[in-house]
């Protein structure tokens, strides 16, 4: 009886094995057309007038890599890449901490809904919107705040045009916006950690403490991965808070990547090299991409 | 386990680029309608019909353009849908639309695009049709025509309105320092010690504890009213609003020849001399930094109080005036060096796209919104100053009856102290050029004379 | 054992003492991430319920300056242009309802195609067995690094050779299928199932199809849930694509509408009081949304209940 079972349950898996590509192929089949049509095929043109010169008007002409060694020596290149560095580190590095911690708050200390919408409440206007309101309550002569500090007694603060200042606030504004929707992230990570893990901690007396550190972090460890690379991504491609505000302005303190292949692309006509630098900062998120899932070891999860 | 197996990859990579590649060449989109701004042949307006789309930017003057639509359907049958978008979306939206083939018909067109917008093909000659047509295109504000004519000779567009610049002043706080409108319209400055011009704006500018900019004691870390504000920044390549209305008086032109130069003159001492001033007067405590102005609109600023005195454009006027709580005042701009006024003139025109499908329509809107007819009704809205003369004395009068004497603005057209706006190629370019360098230099990041470099990058444009 | 025995006995008290010092901590840190929050809305409200003329006159007030609803009649369409201009606002006509049932529209037709297609693809990277699937995934995921200057302007002239501009089709097509996000996140999630599950339905004689429609899928519940809730806000909250692509009035979604609040002239102000008013009244949607759904999210046990 065992044996034929054993036996059927081999062929049945050798069936599966094969007619898994089949299936397959069907479960995938629409996204892989979205995915062709809207991402991939633009993505191979934007890749040629990379190597062209075209101001979306005329027709391209081929110029082979003069673009990219054009932006090897130009130093808003170099400035774009340094600003939007200082600015991812910022951005993700606050973000993600401050999302962790209101998603173990969010499961450990209260089941309260409203606190949790309210929390999330931010990411529910848009980004231009959000960018336009802080760029307010943040001015120089007539923003709330500077009023406070003036009151208080210091002197006031350019947030968005100091240079010491202008990129921490456009990552504060981010992270903002962002804080309530990763920790939802976070959270729905931390429900597939099952609770008897967590009995067991606490019956063996670790603290709370502990119990975070060695366990829910590390259980957490595919998702954190996969938020980490997304929001990396999304970071680096920061735009429209910048395009609202201070149009990477005053002199080029805020000019970061994205901004400048807009400026270059459809500001000045210059598509073939707007799109080089696109090409660039694609290459630098895939490799990112890459390195964190590697590190991370994403594919893994520690429970199954 | 997850591995990314790197070879693997190339491979396949390389195999759907291929075939992405020759998904492209076999072509899946249009090129777009790169027609020629024509050979200027002419088109028979007297057949028009149908609809045709309108786009423009300012809301506020949308009633007045609807009325002339409405007007011009009753006289000739054609329908004009309007539409608009905000500035912001503007122009993205007219660029997207030619490469999408989906432009407006007619739209109304701005000095720092339109020589891009010719050079692409994408605006019709009207020449030939308004010959035929006997429309007097002498008819405007002397100057304004020319504006639209291109290098090639050719005329792109019908003159709709124009605008200067003036001073805008907060009636109380100039009242309360003890100094006398007329006064404000005496005043002279020139580049180096900025003359009475400079000495009214210290007087105006009052720091946290009261003392004037004047006296002694005065914190210039510590502002509370600046004698004379900064709209937004530190103009970038034509400080149209900032500081075109000083180095306009020292006899310093922009380019070589306006229309359409090809040597810019950003080393010239006059200009420099004009920049040093606006940094040393922020240096100074006098007006705001470009850091400080980095934020909400001078407008709205302005209307906080912040802000004695500040130049900005005519477009502005319902604004300035429209603050609860503040009279505004308007005052023309100092006499400088040349021993007169100046100020920038800037005209806006209806364009029409050279990939229009129903042109005659489209070019008998435009005369109409060139006309005296339609001019007339968006004067009387008193939003802008239209065009033609007798128009903008109907919105003189239209601002007079909101009890706004609009003179100061309008000296410059009646006695010619008027100079053009820069118009040649690479418009934003050179903005993306000049914009980082005059800011620099007004937050002292770099020397004045920097802009001899930014200079030489800007005439290599046409060099190259 | 008798370590054990102390332990049980003190512990209780120790730890509920520890937890109590702990507890006000992470209450302070929770009620500063609230107020963060919550105050820009409060100021957001406080602006609506101005008039714009009037708020430079008081720009630091805590309350409405020159109070008034103006500026949510503008928003909702019931003001007249007169009223408008009279307060300092847009005097632009906004059909309000119409706007929003386009983008009910839009983004529910957008988040159910593309939550359902991309949970397929995820489950097909995630849980069946097929020859090149992590390579492929990785290509996917590509997708998330292009920028997006890349896609817009062909994807525009696409939808414009189709003839699907201004049209519902048209401006859903891009993101319906999938996008990188959808099939990244729920992968992860599918990941983490536990395979005896799938081993006793295909023991049980049930194919991949009947797998992922009977069990998969709810098992899946909080994930796809949440998916769902973001890809609905993301796409309500779009601006760029629908303003490229929506333009008729039976087309334009709220964003884009509520665009003529913005500033209308070079270095203008915007219409605070009506931009305000508008973002307050294009979120109560979503909002509502998002508490009708709140309790799945967060009280499943979901697919770690097999256990």
């Amino acid at each position: 009886m065992v044996s034929t079972r054993t036996l059927e349950h081999s062929l049945d898996t050798n069936r599966k094995r094969t007619s898994d590509l089949r299936t397959a192929l069907l479960f995938i089949a629409p996204a892989a057309i979205g995915f062709v049509v809207f991402y991939l095929v633009p993505a191979v043109r934007g890749v040629y007038f990379s190597f062209t010169r075209y101001n979306i008007l005329g027709t391209p002409t081929w110029i082979g890599t003069e673009n990219f060694e054009k932006i090897a020596v130009d130093p808003l290149f170099w400035n774009a890449m340094w600003v939007t560095v200082g600015y991812v580190l910022l951005n993700i590095g606050f973000q993600t901490v401050i999302a962790i911690v209101l998603a173990v708050m969010m499961q450990r200390l209260t089941k309260s809904i409203a606190l949790r919408g309210a929390l999330l409440l931010p990411w529910l206007i848009s980004n231009v919107i959000a960018a336009m309101l802080w760029f307010w309550l943040l001015d120089y002569q007539i923003g709330l705040f500077n009023q406070v500090i003036e009151w208080m007694g210091a002197s006031k603060i350019a947030f968005f045009a100091d240079e010491t200042w202008a990129i921490p606030t456009i990552a504060f504004v981010n992270v903002w916006r962002h804080m309530g929707y990763t920790a939802l992230l976070v959270f729905a990570g931390l429900q597939t950690i099952p609770k008897y893990i967590y009995e067991a901690a606490s019956i063996d007396g670790a603290s709370e403490w502990t119990s975070f550190w060695k366990m829910t972090l590390p259980l957490l460890r595919p998702v954190l991965a996969m938020i980490l690379v997304i929001t990396v991504t999304g970071s680096f491609q920061v735009f429209d808070t910048v395009a609202v505000t201070t149009r990477g302005g005053p002199v080029n303190v805020t000019r970061v990547m994205q901004y400048y292949i807009y400026q270059k692309a459809f500001g000045e006509g210059q598509f073939g090299y707007g799109s080089a630098l696109a090409v660039i900062l694609f290459i630098i998120l895939a490799v990112l991409a890459a390195i964190q899932l590697r590190m991370l070891r994403a594919g893994e999860s520690d429970l199954a | 386990m997850a591995t990314f197996n790197f070879r693997k990859a190339g491979t396949a990579l390389a195999a759907v680029t291929a075939l992405s590649l020759t998904l492209t060449a076999c072509g899946g989109e249009s090129e777009p309608a790169a027609t020629n701004g024509g050979d200027g042949e002419a088109v028979d307006t007297s057949a028009a019909s149908g609809q045709i789309d309108y786009w423009l930017w300012d809301n506020n003057q949308k009633p007045a353009y609807e009325q002339c639509a409405a007007d011009f359907q009753e006289e000739t049958g054609v329908s004009v849908t309007i539409t608009q978008y905000a500035w912001d979306d503007y122009w993205s939206g007219i660029t997207n639309g030619f490469v999408a083939g989906t432009a407006p018909d007619v739209f109304t067109n701005h000095l720092s695009r339109y020589p891009e917008f010719v050079t692409q093909g994408q605006l019709m000659a009207l020449d030939a049709t308004l010959e035929a047509d006997g429309v007097d295109v002498d008819g405007y504000q002397e100057g304004l025509a020319d504006l639209w004519v291109g290098q090639d000779g050719q005329r792109y567009g019908l003159p709709k309105d124009f605008d200067t610049v003036a001073i805008f002043y907060n009636k109380a706080l100039i009242e309360e320092a003890g100094v006398d409108e007329a006064d404000l319209a005496a005043l002279e400055w020139n580049p180096e010690d900025g003359g009475t011009y400079e000495e009214m704006i210290a007087h105006l500018t009052i720091d946290n504890n009261g003392v004037r900019g004047d006296e002694p004691g005065f914190d210039k870390t510590k502002v509370a009213v600046y004698g004379l504000g900064l709209d937004g920044g530190s103009g970038g390549g034509n400080g149209q609003t900032q500081w075109s209305m000083y180095s306009g008086t020292t006899g310093w032109t922009v380019t070589d020849k306006n229309p359409w130069g090809t040597k810019y003159n950003f080393d010239a001492p006059e200009f420099k001399d004009t920049i040093s001033w606006m940094a040393s007067l922020a240096d100074k405590g006098y007006m705001p930094t470009v850091e400080a102005v980095t934020g909400q609109s001078s407008g709205d600023i302005f209307g906080a109080g912040k802000y004695a005195m500040i130049t900005n454009g005519s477009w502005m006027i319902n604004q300035m005036f429209g603050y609860t709580g503040i009279e505004t005042g308007l005052a023309p701009t100092p006499v400088g060096p040349s021993g007169e006024r100046a100020s920038m003139y800037n005209g806006l025109a209806d364009s029409v796209w050279a990939g229009s499908d129903n042109k005659a329509a489209a070019v008998k809107w435009v005369e109409y919104l060139g006309s005296a007819a339609c001019q007339d009704v968006v004067g009387e809205a008193g939003v802008v100053f239209p065009a033609i003369p007798s128009a903008t004395e109907k919105a003189q009068a239209a601002f007079a009856d909101r009890g706004i004497d609009v003179e100061p603005f309008l000296v410059h057209v009646n006695e010619g102290t008027t100079f053009l706006f820069p118009i040649t190629d690479y418009a934003s370019q050179i903005n993306g050029i000049m914009q980082p360098a005059v800011d620099a230099v007004f937050t002292g990041q770099a020397d004045v004379d920097s802009l001899d470099a930014a200079n030489e990058q800007v005439n290599a444009l046409f060099n190259g | 054992m008798a370590n054990h025995a102390d332990t049980s006995t003190d512990a209780p008290v120790r730890k509920r003492k520890k937890m109590s010092a702990g507890r006000i901590l992470a209450w302070a840190v929770m009620i500063a991430f609230l107020i963060l929050s919550l105050f820009p809305f409060y100021w957001m409200l406080r602006t609506a319920l101005s008039t714009s003329r009037s708020l430079s006159s008081d720009p630091s007030s805590l309350l409405p300056v020159d109070f008034t609803f103006g500026a949510f009649e503008r928003v909702l369409g019931l003001a007249t242009q007169e009223e408008a201009i009279a307060e300092g606002g847009s005097g632009a006509s906004v059909n309000f309802w119409l706007y929003l049932r386009n983008s009910v529209i839009y983004a529910g037709a957008v988040t159910l195609g593309q939550v359902f297609f991309s949970a397929m693809a995820a489950y097909a990277f995630a849980r069946l067995r097929w020859p090149g699937r992590n390579l492929v995934f990785g290509i996917f995921l590509g997708a998330l690094l292009v920028p997006p200057i890349f896609t817009s302007l062909p994807n525009f002239l696409l939808i414009k050779n189709l003839g699907l501009l201004n049209t519902f089709p048209g401006m859903i097509l891009p993101t319906f299928l999938m996008t990188p996000f959808a099939i990244f996140f729920l992968r992860q999630f599918f990941l983490g199932i536990n395979r005896e599950i799938e081993e006793s339905a295909s023991l049980d004689g049930a194919g991949p199809w009947r797998t992922f429609f009977r069990i998969i899928l709810p098992m899946s519940t909080a994930p796809i849930t949440t998916l769902g809730i973001l890809t609905f806000i993301t796409t309500w909250n779009d601006y760029f694509w629908p303003l490229l692509v929506g333009n008729s009035e039976g087309t334009k979604v709220l964003t884009v509408a509520l665009g003529v609040f913005r500033s209308q002239t070079p270095a203008g102000s915007p219409d605070w009081a009506g931009l305000m008013a508008a973002t307050l009244v294009a979120a109560v949607p979503v909002l509502i949304l998002f508490f009708m759904f709140a309790r799945k999210i967060i009280d499943s046990i979901g697919y770690s209940g097999s256990k």
